[in-house]
Parts: structure tokens; sequence; C-alpha cells
């Protein structure tokens, strides 16, 4: 331990910025992600609740097979086979390959949560606006999205606390971010030890907010309704 | 060559190197299931416990642990433990990483599972005679059981996709057979497709089991 403690005051100069930057580097993938996830997860919600059966199917299929899949089987889906097969257009630099792996998985939880979030409404909420006149488009735009919203947000809190901790498997696609360059660190300072754990406690410095608001969102929710 | 003659042609091959890929998969999880499950007990009882410290190490261990990615837990057993002396094969770090990071979820699930009983159970129990174990374990207990299968199933669906990042340090399962299937035959596609079918094979009957015990549980209730 006193070791740890010398490791530290001699190198963290060095390591703080550099970490910083690639913290900066970790937000900003997780916040592109999330929000393609946030409209692939939409899309696929309103698919999932259609009428028809077999529209039906097309979402769940992609629901079970993404959320049935590990995050860096996806990645390197996304990154590696299109180059290989000589699909040059779909050739995704490592940060859009991240963006997409993580937003594909994420599209089918977030699509779960909105669909339970739809249908935890009461049934004459749809009913009341049908029966005002209201299209099925306007319904669902005005009176359902709305109200569902409001309990899907800590779901969606905890999503957006997993994808950030998920990013750092985009290290292993060398995206830029924040478990890349504790890599690099670790290889060059051979320090592993202190530059691993400096790099949890950056990952907790930008979780534990996140999980504290949605804590406060459930606590209102769980009060008011 | 097409995409099928080539999946035909090569099947017999990825196949039996991703299976035996897959054999190590269910091993880790099974074993980093078991560590998270007792250690996670542990956790809640700690967590539940009157004393302040005894239930603050609790908090500060389960937030610190979900707030960290597992990757980075992993890479500080495996790649940091060297430097205070403790060296350990990567099977072994795999487990005891992905037990301890599972411990901290379970023992929340242990905890909703536990709070959720109704304290009346517990006083009706005690006046009808029985004895604090006896009440524990004969009424109590089993309902809490009956909460916590769904979501410990889904923490298990959760565990088995995390053991895809154990092939970082170099366990050999699924991935770690995958990768090296790609440097040897450069059939990037294949492979990784039915690393995935694989991964899929295991994933959505559990997630089938999950949906069938709440919808049983909710029965129940």
């Amino acid at each position: 331990m006193p070791r740890l403690i010398e490791v530290y005051q001699d190198n963290i100069r060095d390591w703080f910025p550099e970490m910083l930057a690639a913290c900066v580097g970790t937000l900003k993938l997780s916040l592109v992600a999330f929000m393609v996830a946030a409209v692939i997860g939409l899309l696929v919600a309103l698919v999932r609740i259609s009428p028809s059966t077999s529209t039906r199917w097309i979402a769940i299929s992609f629901i079970e097979v993404m959320r049935g899949t590990p995050a860096l089987v996806i990645l390197y889906i996304v990154y590696f086979v299109p180059p290989q097969i000589g699909l040059t257009w779909l050739t995704l630099s490592s940060f859009a390959a991240a963006v997409c792996g993580l937003a594909l998985q994420g599209g089918a939880i977030l699509a779960e949560v909105f669909r339970s979030g739809i249908e935890a409404l009461h049934a004459g909420q749809k009913e009341a606006a049908l029966a005002l006149g209201m299209t099925p488009a306007k319904t669902m735009r005005y009176i359902l999205l709305p109200q569902a919203m409001r309990v899907v947000l800590p779901p969606v809190g905890n999503y957006a606390i997993g994808l950030l901790k998920d990013t750092s498997v985009c290290a292993l696609i060398a995206a830029p971010e924040l478990m890349l360059r504790a890599k690099d660190l670790a290889s060059s300072s051979f320090e592993p030890m202190a530059v691993f754990c400096l790099a949890a406690l950056f990952y907790f410095l930008m979780s534990y907010p996140l999980s504290l608001a949605v804590r406060y969102m459930e606590h209102r929710l769980a009060r008011h309704g | 060559m097409n995409f099928w003659t080539v999946m035909i042609d090569r099947f017999p091959y990825f196949m039996s190197l991703l299976l035996k890929g897959a054999v190590m998969t269910v091993t880790v999880a099974a074993g980093a299931l078991v560590l998270a499950l007792v250690i996670g007990l542990l956790i809640a009882l700690l967590r539940m416990s009157r004393s302040r410290l005894l239930s603050g190490f609790a908090y500060v261990y389960t937030e610190f642990l979900r707030g960290t990615p597992a990757l980075a837990q992993l890479f500080v057993i495996y790649f940091g433990l060297p430097d205070v002396g403790i060296e350990l094969k990567p099977v072994q770090a795999a487990i005891i990483g992905l037990g301890i990071n599972g411990s901290a979820y379970l023992s929340e699930i242990y905890r909703a599972g536990i709070q959720a009983i109704h304290r009346g159970q517990f006083e009706a129990a005690f006046s009808l005679g029985m004895t604090p174990i006896g009440s524990m374990r004969d009424i109590v207990l089993p309902q809490a059981i009956r909460m916590m299968l769904p979501p410990i199933t889904n923490f298990s669906i959760t565990l088995l996709k995390d053991t895809a990042l154990v092939s970082v340090v170099a366990v050999p399962e699924i991935m770690f057979y995958a990768r090296n299937l790609v440097t040897e035959t450069f059939q990037s596609m294949h492979v990784y497709l039915l690393a995935a079918a694989i991964y899929l094979a295991m994933t959505i009957p559990m997630s089938r089991l999950v949906a069938y015990l709440e919808r049983t549980r909710r029965a129940w209730q």
C-alpha cells in the first residue's frame, strides 16, 4: 500500500490530465450511443406493440438477438466484419463502430423499457383519446408517450449507467475512451495496479452521480405515482 | 466463394473449437455465479445489519463495484494484483473478478427480496410459536426466493454475456477461440456469427425462463 501511494505521488501529474481527456472520450461515446439507442429503441418499441403479429415478430427477434449477445460480439461484428468481406462503404472508424454496436444493443434494451412504460398506462387513456377523435398517431404522440416517459425515466437512467460502463468494452476495438488510455498507460508505466484503480475511480465518479439521480427519480415516482 | 459454401465447409472445424470455448464460458459463469451468490448474501446481511460501520462498508462495496466496469475490475485483479504479490491464473482471475462484481448486484437482489416480505409474515409465524430460525426458513425464505428467482436468473444472463470479457485475460472461452479462428482463417463474419449463435442458444432459453417465472409469480401473488 505505501508503495502505491508513492507511485501516485510520482505519476499523478502525468496521468491525471491524460485520463481526464480520456474521460471526455468516454462521455462523448456514451452520449452519442445513448441518443442513437433512444431513437432505435423508440422505433423498435412502436413496431413491437404494432397490431400485426408478423411485424411484431421482427421487433421481438431484434430485441432477443441484441439482448442475448454480448456487447463484445456485436462490436467485433460491426467493426471487423465489413472490411473483411469487402463492404468498404460500411467500414467504420473505431468510434463509429463503438457507437453502432452499443446503440444496437441499447436500442433493444430501451425498446423493452419503452414498451413496458407504454403498456403500464391504463387502457382508458388510449380509449379516451380515441373516443375524443384523436388519430392513433396523435394518441401516441400527445397522450401515451408523454405519460410513459415519466414512468420510464428511472430504468432509462439505469440503462445510461450500464452504457457508461459498457463503453469500457470498446477499448477492445481501440475506440478512444478511458479504458484504452488506461491500458496504454499501464503498459508504458509498468504500474497496472495504480493505473487501473485510478481508471476505476474515474468511472465511479462519472456513474455515481447518475445512480444517485436515478434513485431520486425512483423515490419521487414512488411517492407521487 | 459465397457465404453458405464457406459456412458448410468450415462449420465442423469452427464449431469444434467454439463449443470447447462454450464449455469454458459455462464453467466461468457457473463459478462466478456461486461465488456471487455466497458473497452477495454476506454483503446483503451486512447491509441490513444494525451496525453503522458494517452497513456503511456494505454500501461502499456495492456502490463502488456497481459503479465501475467489470472490465476495469478484471484488469485490476489480473494485471494489478501481481504488483502486490498475488498472481492468479486467468481462469481464477476471471471467476473471482466476475464473482466479486456480481456479488454487488446479488446483494441488492437479496435485500430487495427479503424486504419485500411483509413484516406481518414474521410476526404471524412468531405468534404461532415458531422459532426465529424456523420462521425464516419455513415462512420468509420460501416467499423471498420466489421473489428473487426472476432477477437472479436475469443476473445469470448478464453474467453469461459478461464472460466474453475474460477472453482479454486469455481465458480460453468462446470469444478467445473466435479471435484465434479469425486470425487463422480470416472468416470473421462466419466465426463471429457462430459465436453469437452459441451465446443466443444459451441466453434465449434463460430469458424465456425469466418470462415464465415472472408470469407464475404474478399469478401466485
